[in-house]
């Protein structure tokens, strides 16, 4: 591909390549955190409440115990990716398999599967997830649970959606003709095709998970144990006044994160949409 | 029985089947929790003795094994009772049919407002794609789509109370000023609009997006290209074909929401200390109150099941390609 | 921060001269006359129902005591003084209390506040449904009433620390004639209380709001000066630091804010904290120690933790100066039974490593010698700052510690009920009698599964045992005092709860509010006296 056929592509367009170089600066930001701060985000290193850009040692300043923020900074984005990414990932996990089931083998299975899709979708979000945090205890693990089940839903649905209509086609009947097995029809023949609205939508999910998790830190269900953008939000907020800079950077950082995400699912949105294909 | 009779009754059925579902999950993940609410009890009086823990499980029906509990809950839910809750010494449906008000007032006017400003800067991004408009409506969203409610809620505070002083920080009312009458509905007013301003942001980023890619989608369909032909113009062919089809997503949309109206938001009701349901169910799960919690999920959950048969029944209506069937 | 010198003084005169005899005095020392009328507008948590007769919440502690009188108050020192009982008289056995009641006392609903009314709460509320009276009054065997002002209590055995619980929020009476033959714990008027205080209950809005309004007929005329009093409900703490700040709140009480705003809101000029009124809840921040773990049972691993806590880094970065550091059991603000006379553990983190080394907890080959849990108490963010803190901390000794985050429901049955913990990091009021709220955490006999704020560390001393059953029964208070002096020592020495913080229960209030740190409830009291100089 020429560079100019490149730009012609929506991942040629500037928005999204810095949405990109973001994405990746992040991830970068998350991989070599522990190489960066062998200590771990923990270890006091300076008098607490120090402002930022006042000491080479902290250029972001200390939080209330005298922890380095841009310490906290780098583990949080290991964390709020971690559970946006393992969150979503379940999610998918779970609405492709139910979807695809549903979907293609339809009847009384259809049905079954289709009430307990919408029994999971029907109480209110963010009290279900809090309910099941609850019950999990709040750790990592429970809060990547706890947004999974409420996330997957929607998926199973958008997935059940494509199969219903995919099922009929002529690939798929030549298939079943020739005898291959449903299980490697579903995920070998048909799946492949229905990809890319879950593509999309998951980013948006994604940028969703952040946010819970974030939510969860501000009711005090956060997990103690490690540092995420949303639990320094929550954490600093209180002192919004008299230490700003302990919520609002964490802040920028989850909302850059979830712009740059959505730039790139824009991007994705448009290479994979078969409508948008076809113009 | 005409195909949109059968259509309604098989949606009934399965809307029945939803609601007893909702209750058996409900009342296992509600006491799945450990912990019980005669231990939160005595625990927040600064202890007691054995005794006095006894006494309160016996009093709240504690005591009793798990399935004679539910089998009170589902006969008293079969009688249309909710139950007492123990913890604020009232029947469950009083509780709720307090804090009901205040729910509504902020999610309906969130949602309204979102709803209406979303077709509006949707469209107006969607006309005016790749241009300079479009950009900034398509940020403002992702920001309101990117900013935690509740850091957004304290800034607005800090502007509109501390700052300005324009507005009250929080609650619904003034306090020991009685008001009715016109008074009072603007007394209310002024303590909803940052909460509801909140809210709006977080719903409008929603709606602006999805009214956005609705227009653009319906733009390219042939029928809108027919109506150029025809010799429309740019902005007849808008108002009179595409905003309006592309409206169907978002009906759908607001249907999804509209169904979570009981649930409230926690975020914003803590931050604002405004009385709502999201607030009390919070405080229900902290404090185990089992009959109080298992009666505001049944209320909202049954509230969502009958929004997504009205939604479902109104986009069967007015879109005649779907489908009336399973 | 903001010791004003009129605050401080404030301090001084009422704690001379508070009590029933000479109120008036107390207000004059410091402002001409009290200003009648205005609404003082208080942060409360919500409350689950008004009365504290057998409910001791801590919202419920703030809101019953202006709605009922009790049949004492205390003065700064903790001693009673006379409220709803003018005297009294304690037999030499200790084993009898002749309570002589105030005449001319009223309900609010206009019926009189008679003896019977003392002996019924006290038989069949405080000693049946209370969750701490259930032990002040277990050896309560009856209350005789010769006549309408007159209430004898009989005990089966002394119990003297009842004379430090008559305050109205610790023993409130309930108007028989409303509670007796009914179902107490659902009687309508726990939500719409008839009491005896200087204020009466009006309207109750969930969520938002409760209003009392002053009572004509206080016995204690001219009193109440306030028209009313406004509780408002804001649940999230960074929104109520704002409304102080904007003159929405006159006063919140109970550490409403996170102490760093607290510190930045002491510094308006609009606002204060008084340096007095939360000595009768002496509030105190401790860990416990899972005793039945084996690395706590050696005595020298829990004096190595203890010396790696500097306390004074905690009282200044995380108590922001609105604590002193703690050095035992007892907080200083309870200064009747406190003593500094205590074994001493200097913040040092070598002597700390020896003697885990002599201890024979060697490091592995991680460098890590042993891992363990700690569960902050879900109840403001003090508790979990000090145990990010104490992680910090004991991971220079080799200690890995694992922070869990839970809601109370679940804190309560892993500390208290399961014993599936470690460390905890909490706090309790240790009130106005060791008795009452401090032997909870030390007596065996009190390792009761599934009591919250009981012995959850399973601590177990034969000495400590006697010196607190002795003083439960020692009517002659210096000796009293001494007994309390020995658990100090004794629990000190074998330290199976770390004492961290005697933190003051602070409230913020305006400047303009007068009066309501005149006795030792502070904002708990009864605000009587309160008025608004505006």
């Amino acid at each position: 591909m020429t560079l100019r056929a490149f730009r012609q592509t929506p991942w040629g367009r500037p928005q999204v390549l810095v949405g990109c170089a973001i994405l990746l600066a992040i991830l970068a930001a998350a991989l070599f955190a522990p190489l960066l701060f062998p200590e771990g985000p923990w270890p006091a290193v300076g008098t607490p409440y120090t402002p930022p850009f006042q000491s080479t040692a902290t250029p972001l300043g200390t939080d209330t115990l005298g922890r380095d923020v841009v310490a906290g900074l780098l583990y949080g984005a290991r964390v709020s990716l971690i559970v946006a990414v393992a969150a979503t990932a379940a999610a998918i996990a779970v609405g492709i398999l139910i979807g695809a089931i549903a979907g293609y083998v339809q009847g009384w299975v259809d049905d079954f599967l289709m009430r307990i899709t919408e029994i999971f979708q029907t109480p209110p979000n963010f009290i279900f997830v809090i309910a099941l945090v609850v019950i999990l205890k709040p750790s990592i693990g429970a809060i990547i649970g706890a947004i999974a089940v409420v996330s997957w839903p929607p998926i199973a649905r958008l997935v059940r959606a494509e199969f219903m209509s995919l099922r009929n086609r002529e690939f798929v009947l030549s298939c079943r003709l020739v005898g291959v097995p449903p299980a490697k029809i579903i995920f070998a023949e048909i799946l492949p095709n229905c990809l890319s609205p879950v593509i999309v939508t998951s980013s948006i999910m994604v940028a969703t998970a952040v946010l819970l998790e974030a939510g969860l830190s501000f009711l005090g269900l956060g997990d103690p144990n490690v540092i995420s953008w949303g639990g320094m939000v929550a954490i600093g907020r209180p002192a919004l006044r008299s230490a700003p800079y302990l919520s609002v950077f964490p802040g920028i950082a989850i909302f850059v994160t979830v712009i740059a995400i959505n730039l790139v699912g824009e991007a994705l949105n448009e290479t994979f949409d078969p409508r948008r294909r076809r113009r | 029985m005409s195909r949109y009779a059968i259509f309604l009754l098989r949606r009934l059925a399965q809307a029945c089947i939803i609601v007893v579902g909702i209750v058996c999950v409900n009342f296992a993940v509600v006491h799945l929790a450990p912990g019980d609410l005669a231990e939160v009890m005595a625990g927040q009086g600064g202890g007691g003795d054995a005794g006095y823990v006894a006494l309160l499980r016996e009093r709240f029906g504690l005591d009793q094994p798990l399935w004679v509990q539910f089998q009170r809950y589902a006969l008293n839910l079969l009688r249309l009772d909710l139950g007492y809750s123990f913890k604020d010494n009232m029947p469950v449906a009083t509780l709720i049919a307090d804090k009901l008000a205040a729910t509504a007032i902020l999610m309906i006017a969130s949602l309204g407002t979102a709803f209406l400003l979303g077709i509006g800067l949707g469209t107006l991004a969607a006309v005016r794609h790749n241009s300079l408009s479009d950009v900034v409506i398509s940020l403002l969203a992702l920001i309101g789509y990117a900013t935690p409610l509740f850091w957004l809620g304290l800034l607005l505070i800090l502007l509109f109370t501390v700052k300005l002083g324009w507005l009250p920080s929080s609650g619904m009312r003034t306090i020991g000023v009685p008001v009715s009458g016109l008074a009072g509905v603007l007394d209310v007013a002024r303590h909803a609009v940052m909460p509801v301003l909140t809210l709006t942001v977080f719903y409008m980023a929603v709606f602006i997006r999805l009214m956005r890619a609705s227009v653009l989608n319906v733009a390219s369909l042939d029928f809108v290209r027919t109506a150029y032909a025809k010799g429309m113009s740019r902005r007849q062919a808008y108002t009179n074909h595409v905003v309006g089809n592309a409206l169907l997503p978002m009906i759908t949309m607001l249907g999804v929401n509209a169904g979570g109206i009981l649930g409230g938001s926690v975020v914003v009701e803590t931050v604002f200390g405004w009385p709502g349901l999201g607030r009390l169910t919070f405080d229900a799960i902290f404090a185990r109150d089992v009959n109080l919690l298992l009666g505001i999920l049944f209320c909202s959950s049954l509230l969502v099941v009958i929004t997504n048969l009205v939604t479902d029944l109104f986009s069967a209506w007015i879109d005649p390609r779907i489908e009336v069937s399973a | 921060m903001s010791f004003t010198r009129r605050n401080v003084v404030a301090g001084f005169a009422a704690a001379g001269l508070a009590g029933v005899a000479m109120p008036a005095v107390v207000s004059r020392a410091y402002a001409a006359t009290p200003k009648k009328g205005g609404l003082l507008r208080m942060w409360i948590a919500e409350p689950v129902m008004l009365t504290g007769a057998f409910n001791s919440t801590g919202q419920i502690y703030e809101i019953s005591g202006k709605l009922f009188d009790g049949l004492a108050r205390y003065d700064f020192d903790l001693n009673p003084k006379p409220q709803l009982a003018l005297s009294w008289d304690i037999s030499a056995d200790g084993k009898s209390i002749t309570f002589k009641l105030r005449p001319g006392v009223k309900w609010h609903d206009g019926k009189p506040f008679t003896a019977s009314d003392v002996q019924f709460s006290a038989l069949k509320v405080w000693k049946e449904l209370h969750p701490r009276g259930r032990s002040t009054y277990r050896y309560l065997a009856d209350v005789e009433v010769p006549d309408a002002l007159t209430a004898i209590f009989k005990f089966e055995r002394p119990s003297p620390y009842v004379m430090n619980s008559l305050a109205s929020v610790e023993s409130q009476i309930l108007p028989r004639h409303l509670y007796e033959g009914t179902d107490i714990l659902t009687n309508p008027a726990n939500l719409k209380p008839i009491g005896t205080g200087p204020f009466k209950f009006k309207e109750w809005q969930r969520g938002q709001y409760i209003i009392f309004e002053r009572n004509p007929d206080y016995w204690d005329a001219p009193k109440p000066y306030l028209d009313g009093v406004v509780m408002v409900i804001i649940p999230d703490a960074a929104s109520r630091a704002v409304a102080l700040e904007a003159g929405e709140l006159d006063v919140a009480g109970a550490i409403p804010v996170p102490l760093a705003d607290a510190h930045r809101l002491a510094g308006l000029p609009t606002l204060e904290i008084p340096v007095q009124g939360s000595e009768a809840l002496a509030f105190q921040a401790f860990m416990e120690l899972n005793l039945r773990r084996p690395y706590f049972q050696d005595v020298r691993v829990r004096r190595a933790m203890y010396h790696a806590i500097d306390r004074n880094f905690v009282r200044k970065s995380i108590y922001f100066d609105f604590a002193k550091a703690a050095t035992g059991p007892i907080s200083y603000e309870n200064a009747k039974f406190y003593t500094a006379d205590v074994p001493q553990y200097e913040f040092s983190i070598a002597k700390a490593n020896a003697l885990l080394d002599e201890a024979g907890m060697k490091r592995q080959g991680d460098g890590l010698r042993f891992k363990i849990t700690h569960d902050p108490l879900p109840a403001g963010d003090h508790f979990s700052r000090t145990g990010d803190y104490f992680k910090q901390q004991m991971a220079q000794l080799g200690i890995a510690v694992d922070i869990r985050n839970q809601d109370f429901p679940t804190y309560y049955r892993r500390v208290y009920k399961d014993y599936d913990f470690d460390t905890t990091s909490t706090g309790a009021f240790g009130l106005t009698d060791p008795t009452v709220g401090i032997q909870r955490f030390y007596w065996s006999k009190n390792i009761v599964p599934g009591v919250a704020f009981s012995n959850g560390s399973g601590y177990n001393s034969a000495e400590a045992d006697k010196a607190l059953e002795d003083a439960q029964t020692e009517v002659d208070p210096t000796k009293r005092a001494g007994l309390f002096r020995d658990f100090q020592k004794i629990v000190m020495t074998d330290l199976p709860l770390f004492p961290i913080a005697d933190a003051r229960y602070i409230t913020i209030k305006s400047k303009t509010v007068m009066n309501i740190e005149v006795d030792p409830l502070g904002a708990h009291g009864s605000f009587a006296e309160a008025y608004l100089a505006r």
